[in-house]
């Protein structure tokens, strides 16, 4: 009854492709299998693969599941099954020791995991999963780190329940701890649970899986009239509506679950929407972001050893990867279930932050909404929430500063162009959207904005007589008018650019009509000065000219060029424009944007979507100079 | 994106540490370099209550943290045989088990701690009109237990 009654006779791959260091791997354990009955537990394998490779969310992820069996011979077949728990009696010599009755409940199928773990790990080092298949016809399983499940039908929807907890982190979403008939349990104690698929908010404006929750939804969408029992009344919405079901988390009231039925309520059925999203994001981030083809990339360093990064898939999904110097890059997940609205290169996820614990992210649905959602240190992330009625242009740019850590200020265009703006400050919330001044941007051009000073904003945009325009806000003279930058004739969708290298010094960079790379900069010393076209360079049509100053005296430019390689140039203090120079050898998605940032002064990091609809990063470094383009995943 | 060179990032490397429990008493059991990423959805950024396992350096700096999800489970789970029966909960008269981690280990890692966090406490005020957070008060972290981190 331990490992010296069986032995390891190997490991064999029987499902999936994916690099074992890189993929979901579980691994299957052979318990009471004797050498002769080894067939037995390859046949069981492939059942278990064949349902859980077929239950949704699995079956879109299989590209990054790898199944292991691991053949273990032992002396005597079955599993010890104990007299005290209604059992026959019988003892067996097995590798794992599994044995019914745990806690003398004859289904409670209990083994050493110690062994367990350590016999995977030496076979499969890169596992996150580890199923004990037991053999034998009678009904029994076990959760926790070391799922258990026996022959009998229907005991592998135990390995796929244990595997939420085990490897997802979601929570048991039935009301009840011992059935039902339980005391104690009527109501949820205070407090909000860590997993993501229970909760006990009943606010709809802040609940966690607001996202996935139709307006036209009732909230709560089934409360229990009784809380002494388990609400034993059918679903009253169609199956697969998002909602608030009352019930959940081991009490009958006070806690909610997201749909009237889960896998995490009761086995045989499929998981819900949330627990379905939450595997998608445990899986997903394995494998590379096919991006949404000209999608903008927002990059913010909260601090110099982190970077978090934010793009739209290719699917819409609103979705973000960070990269921690302890860690290295997290992989792509989806931000509770966003989708940005398409046109142009499409809406953008615009992020920002405050502080160093805290993100707001702000993009325009598909509904061309503006909706916001924030990550706090201390609280993960929360779910998206609309700003305003104000109705966007399809595709609009949310830009946003933070003058200071308790205020941020928006800007988009309306449907019809406007310049628009709100503003949230703590003390008093969000106001409401207000025309800019009158101002009307061209088609398809941001408006851009910088803060020189806390108490001073510059806007800029491209107007509908394709010029640049300016206004400006001061806190002790209000909002003034906008006026024309020079002659320049842009292209309509063109982003002016804006620098402030010093709080008294402007630069701004921008599409002329014909693509030619066009600067201007203004100090106020001098005024505005005229536009320059900047080395020569011209752009792809559409793609927008990124600035970034590491220092006062030096600003570095990238772009994709008309060839759709990606080009940068530099200038220095008293020195004139540098040429031109293709990054790593990098090409770009036509029109496409290069999102760059700098962590610290001797140190670039830049974000691309490639030419093969991937999202690739490359950094420059004082040191090592430019390193080679990757694909952004996890690392 | 044809490049002229690729420059994958090196993964980050990790370590695969198997624990055992009885009660509160936790000891290491095994710990071995592992390579495999770990993604973000395993390494904790925000403080929710649970169990966790930090690497730390020297200076008890922690460097990185993921979450321990099966330690010290008071209670399991019993499945029904047919199907619409309920699951049902029973209290572990004394918690005891295993559990593994796959945590980064930077280079500078030269110390576990498996860290019991409990809950903000969060004011749950929110200003009129909206806003883009809640104030959070600090999560409490207990170390449970520390081991040395041998990996070669």
């Amino acid at each position: 009854m331990s490992t010296a009654d069986g032995a390891v006779i190997g490991t064999t791959q029987i499902a999936g492709s994916a690099p074992r260091n890189r993929a979901f791997n579980v691994v299957l354990l052979a318990e009471g299998f004797t050498a002769a009955q080894q067939n037995d537990f390859n046949n069981a394998c492939m059942t278990f693969v064949n349902t859980f490779r077929t239950t949704p969310p699995f079956d879109e992820l299989s590209a990054a599941i790898n199944v292991f069996r691991v053949n273990v011979r032992s002396t005597d077949t079955g599993a010890d099954d104990p007299v005290a728990a209604g059992g026959t009696g019988a003892t067996v010599r097995t590798y794992f020791d599994a044995s019914f009755g745990g806690n003398n409940i004859r289904r409670l199928l209990i083994c050493n995991t110690t062994t367990a773990l350590q016999v995977a790990a030496a076979q499969v080092p890169e596992f996150i999963v580890v199923l004990l298949v037991v053999n034998s016809t009678i009904y029994g399983g076990s959760g926790g780190s070391v799922g258990t499940y026996s022959l009998a039908g229907g005991a592998t929807e135990i390995a796929i329940h244990e595997m939420g907890h085990t490897a997802f982190g979601l929570a048991d979403e039935y009301p009840y701890y011992a059935g039902g008939n339980e005391t104690g349990h009527d109501h949820h104690p205070a407090g909000e649970p860590g997993e993501p698929n229970v909760t006990t908010n009943s606010n709809r404006n802040t609940l966690k899986w607001r996202w996935a929750v139709a307006s036209t939804t009732a909230i709560p969408t089934m409360a229990n009239p009784n809380c002494s029992q388990v609400d034993g009344r059918p679903n009253p919405v169609p199956t697969g509506t998002v909602g608030l079901f009352e019930g959940a988390h081991y009490y009958h009231c006070g806690a909610y679950r997201p749909e009237y039925d889960c896998k995490m309520r009761a086995l045989s059925v499929p998981f819900c929407r949330i627990c379905r999203q939450v595997i998608w994001n445990r899986i997903g981030p394995l494998a590379t972001l096919s991006a949404r083809a000209r999608t903008p990339i927002s990059v913010i360093a909260r601090f110099p050893e982190h970077l978090d990064v934010f793009a739209v898939a290719s699917d819409g999904r609103t979705v973000s990867n960070w990269w921690d110097q302890s860690s290295g890059w997290a992989g792509w997940f989806n931000l509770m279930g966003g989708i940005a609205s398409p046109g142009g290169p499409g809406s953008p996820v615009t992020a920002v932050h405050r502080y160093a614990g805290h993100i707001d992210l702000f993009t325009v649905g598909t509904d061309n909404r503006v909706w916001s959602a924030w990550w706090d240190a201390a609280t993960g992330w929360h779910s998206w929430f609309q700003i305003g009625d104000l109705v966007c242009r399809q595709g609009s740019v949310i830009n946003v500063v933070s003058r200071y850590s308790d205020h941020i200020d928006l800007f988009t265009t309306a449907s019809d162009g406007r310049v628009m703006s709100t503003w949230w400050d703590v003390r008093s919330g969000w106001a409401p959207w207000f025309h800019v001044q009158g101002g009307v941007a061209a088609s398809g051009a941001p408006v851009t904005v910088v803060a020189r000073y806390p108490f001073h904003l510059d806007l800029f945009t491209v107007g509908t007589d394709n010029r640049v325009w300016s206004c400006w806000w001061d806190e002790r003279s209000g909002w003034h008018g906008w006026f024309q930058i020079g002659n320049l004739q842009c292209r309509p969708d063109s982003t002016v650019t804006v620098v402030s290298r010093f709080p008294d010094q402007l630069d701004l960079f921008t599409t002329a009509a014909d693509g030619r790379i066009m600067s201007i900069w203004w100090n106020s010393r001098k005024g505005w000065a005229n536009w320059f076209h900047v080395s020569g360079g011209v752009a792809s049509p559409g793609s927008p000219v990124t600035a970034i100053a590491r220092y006062s005296g030096h600003l570095d430019l990238f772009v994709i060029g008309t060839d759709n390689r990606i080009y940068s140039t530099w200038w220095h203090e008293n020195q004139s424009w540098a040429g031109w120079f293709n990054v790593s050898g990098g090409v770009g998605m036509p029109g496409g944007q290069v999102a760059a940032i700098s962590r610290a002064t001797e140190h670039l990091d830049l974000f691309t979507v490639g030419s093969d609809g991937l999202v690739y990063s490359t950094w420059w470094d004082g040191a090592t100079g430019w390193a080679g383009w990757f694909a952004l995943g996890v690392t | 994106m044809p490049s002229k060179e690729s420059n994958q990032p090196a993964t980050t490397r990790a370590a695969r540490l198997i624990f055992e429990y009885e009660g509160e008493r936790v000891r290491l059991v095994s710990q071995q370099v592992v390579e495999m990423v770990v993604t973000g959805f395993d390494i904790a950024r925000a403080h929710h209550a649970g169990v966790y396992v930090d690497a730390r350096d020297a200076e008890d700096r922690t460097l990185s943290r993921v979450p321990a999800r099966d330690a010290f489970a008071t209670s399991t789970e019993v499945f029904p045989e047919r199907a619409g029966e309920a699951i049902v909960r029973v209290d572990t008269a004394r918690p005891k088990g295993a559990f593994t981690v796959v945590i980064p280990v930077p280079q500078e890692t030269n110390k576990v701690a498996v860290v019991r966090v409990v809950p903000a406490q969060l004011d749950a005020k929110l200003p009129a009109g909206g806003t883009t957070s809640r104030v959070a008060g600090a999560a409490e972290a207990t170390d449970l237990a520390t081991f040395p981190l041998t990996l070669n």
